[in-house]
């Protein structure tokens, strides 16, 4: 039996599938692009680091603490822990705070109990910073912690620890 | 009448509308692309949560200068005045490109900031740090 291939045919077939595939690689791209660009820019770990770095900034220049911190009896200033915001310059939005700072104070001898301590923000969000490694987590807050010694007036080392958390997790988490 | 038809010139026809249709369907994909990444929504949340990165990790007396020249580009298009896409309100950014559209972000540094198109390079938008509040 002779059997005559029909190539113009075979072609047709061919531009046929062609176009299933182009159409599919399309959608493909569609979706991966779409889904991209409707996710929020993530600038969280940036701010909580800016706020950090301003905190930090507040309580030490050059390694020494701010002289307004420790008051003349060598103890921390509770008058500037209170007024903390104003001194740092720090705008918390006081409805609905998406950001929370604690800092912590230490002696270089005894660093697992802190002797003076300075928070403010929306505490609500540290819960979320334990567990926010995990990608299902993410979205909860943005935790990031820094440390650095400083020195006092009357030469008394301290390890300070400051905690930043940025929630606005509607704004940058989708 | 006897019809001659030529073989070669009909595989010609057919493979350049092939190769039509392919560069078509690419382009109208390669579009997409590009609109989709340079869309008023997804330039106004670039710009302002960029203006707000940049007042938190300033001090007074510092001059910042932002290029935006996409987002003039946009707001041409949209008939929008340059002068007006930014605006600064309390510790608030709100950028805005088109009538339906704009977008806030607001920032911690507790400063007076003055925001104004650069004069000499039409681009540009000037953030001034004035004093802290």
């Amino acid at each position: 039996m002779n059997i005559k291939l029909n190539k113009k045919g075979a072609d047709k077939i061919i531009s046929v599938y062609w176009f299933a595939i182009l159409i599919l690689v399309a959608g493909g791209v569609f979706m991966m692009v779409s889904t991209f660009y409707n996710s929020p820019y993530d600038v969280r770990g940036l701010e909580a680091e800016i706020l950090s770095d301003k905190v930090a900034d507040c309580i030490s220049n050059q390694g020494q603490l701010n002289f307004n911190l420790i008051e003349e009896d060598g103890k921390f200033s509770e008058a500037f822990k209170n007024n903390f915001l104003n001194n740092c310059k720090i705008i918390l939005n006081e409805n609905k705070p998406e950001y929370y700072f604690e800092v912590n104070f230490y002696g270089v001898d005894d660093t697992s109990n802190s002797v003076f301590d300075i928070s403010y923000g929306n505490q609500n969000w540290k819960a979320g910073c334990s567990i926010q490694e995990d990608k299902e987590h993410e979205k909860l807050s943005k935790c990031l912690e820094k440390r650095f010694y400083a020195v006092g007036e009357d030469n008394v080392q301290y390890l300070i620890k400051v905690l930043s958390i940025v929630g606005k997790a509607e704004k940058n988490v989708r | 009448m006897v019809l001659f038809k030529n073989k070669k010139a009909n595989i010609l026809m057919e493979n350049i509308i092939f190769i039509i249709l392919n560069l078509f369907f690419l382009s109208i994909l390669i579009l997409f692309i590009f609109k989709q990444g340079s869309g008023a929504v997804m330039l106004e949340e670039s710009y302002a949560k960029n203006i707000a990165l940049l007042i938190d990790s300033s001090k007074p007396v510092m001059i910042l200068k932002l290029n935006m020249e996409e987002a003039r580009k946009l707001a041409d298009k949209n008939e929008i005045d340059f002068k007006e896409i930014v605006k600064i309100n309390g510790n608030v950014v709100s950028v805005k490109l088109s009538d339906k559209s704009g977008y806030s972000y607001d920032f911690f540094n507790n400063v007076d900031v003055s925001i104004y198109p650069d004069g000499n390079f039409q681009d540009n938008y000037i953030i001034k740090i004035n004093s802290y509040k």
